[in-house]
């Protein structure tokens, strides 16, 4: 009964299954995240997120999504490196809230999207757009957006006032059905911007104003018939003008048993490069800690010290487990934790000198659709 | 640019790949949700967040979304 309402389904869709047809149910999500990240001896940033998201399908054309976010942030960020010592304490909130709007044509939709992420010291705007066209056989769908954010900064420590960061992005992708159990995607993404991207409370930690980010990323979804389970495969080559260059790697297995249940075991590998105006935590014999060897208070040269800008590699393992309950609600939990290491970065030497990083999360959520 | 150059001819020969057109009487299994690319938006709005806020990449799973503080 549950395979015929299933290909009834896909039958039913003009497009290609995943694209043009505005869902026929409406869906709500409450969501609850704990996040811990941590270096030995030192508890960093604890972060607990509730959010909502509903999306309303109108008139069987259009399709109204929205959702909120809050994030309450506490907890210590080493000023530079990871060192303990010159580590920062703060409590703050982000409250985030989106909106979309998405109208569906028979074999095309089109999706405008706007949004605004609010901290005490820094406001984030954004509009997008997004486009998708299917092919008369409907089996590849080609999909293009683009977007800009206006950034607004200012700092509790007066670093810097009222600055700016503006930031637009490009993307063009296409989705293919290749055989009916395998689906793949390769999207391109383009982002320039331009404006502030130091960080205003890291000592030593100047960086270019202006940005530029390109990035691949190559998605595969397989069907296994017999088990009824999904594999879930996606790879992105991403690469910077500061440097960065990184892959990563992600497969989820998504398998169903009876009663409703679903356990998806996940495994993300990462691997970055430096940027080139970071430094390793060996300081100059003058000044000491943090100044790099060699530093000059006056050639305004770009400088970071940041951790994230380091070379290393990391690993996250998940697990994520679905319970249905009635026809039309599910609930989930899903654990990570995730370690990061120097000498775990792929395709060259890691940074040295830097403590490891982990972090553990929690999330649970109900979905519910009418 | 060689670089641009290889991603468009890799993403055109995906778009054509020469297979067997699949049917719409065949596409039983794609219809799954698991079989989506965005089955969770909070889910991946809550790992693009954590991700881009302890990692130098991010991005490249769609446009929009907006920054953050994230020191």
């Amino acid at each position: 009964m549950a395979a015929t309402r299933i290909l009834l389904a896909a039958l039913a869709l003009p497009g290609l299954v995943q694209a043009e047809n505005a869902p026929d149910k409406s869906t709500l999500s409450v969501k609850y995240l704990d996040y811990q990240d941590s270096q030995p001896n030192l508890d960093r940033i604890h972060v607990r997120s509730p959010a909502i998201d509903i999306a309303v399908p109108v008139a069987g054309v259009w399709l109204l999504r929205a959702s909120v976010v809050s994030d309450l942030i506490s907890g210590a960020s080493p000023r530079y490196h990871t060192a303990v010592s010159g580590a920062s304490r703060f409590e703050e909130t982000r409250k985030g809230v989106d909106a979309a709007v998405t109208r569906y044509f028979p074999r095309a939709s089109v999706t405008l999207a706007a949004g605004r992420s609010g901290e005490h010291d820094y406001v984030s705007r954004f509009v997008s757009a997004q486009a998708s066209f299917a092919s008369d056989d409907n089996n590849t769908t080609w999909l293009v957006g683009a977007g800009v954010a206006n950034d607004r900064i200012n700092p509790v420590n007066d670093a810097v006032e009222n600055e700016h960061k503006r930031v637009v992005d490009l993307m063009a992708g296409v989705t293919r059905v290749l055989t009916p159990a395998d689906i793949v995607q390769a999207l391109l993404t383009h982002v320039r911007g331009e404006g502030y991207y130091s960080n205003p409370y890291k000592y030593i930690d100047q960086r270019p104003r202006h940005q530029r980010q390109h990035s691949l990323m190559l998605r595969w979804n397989h069907h296994f018939g017999g088990s009824g389970a999904t594999s879930r495969s996606s790879y992105r080559y991403y690469t910077d003008s500061n440097g960065v260059d990184s892959h990563t790697l992600l497969g989820e297995y998504v398998r169903p048993f009876a009663d409703g249940w679903t356990v998806t075991p996940s495994l993300r590998l990462y691997s970055q490069s430096a940027a080139r105006f970071y430094f390793d935590p060996v300081y100059d014999t003058r000044f000491g800690p943090p100044f790099p060897p060699g530093y000059s208070f006056t050639d305004g040269r770009d400088r970071s010290a940041d951790q994230r800008l380091s070379a290393y590699g990391a690993a996250t393992v998940g697990l994520k487990v679905e319970k249905e309950i009635g026809a039309d609600t599910t609930v989930d939990v899903k654990l990570e934790q995730y370690k990061q290491r120097g000498e775990w970065r792929a395709f060259g030497s890691g940074s040295k000198g830097l403590q490891a990083f982990s972090a553990r999360s929690i999330q649970v959520g109900i979905t519910t659709r009418w | 640019m060689i670089r641009a150059l290889i991603i468009g001819v890799a993403m055109v020969a995906l778009a054509g790949c020469a297979m067997q057109p699949v049917q719409p009487w065949e596409k039983g299994m794609l219809a799954k949700k698991a079989m989506s690319f965005e089955t969770d938006k909070l889910e991946a709005k809550f790992a693009e967040h954590t991700y881009s806020s302890k990692e130098g990449a991010s991005g490249g799973a769609g446009v929009g979304g907006g920054g953050c503080g994230c020191n």
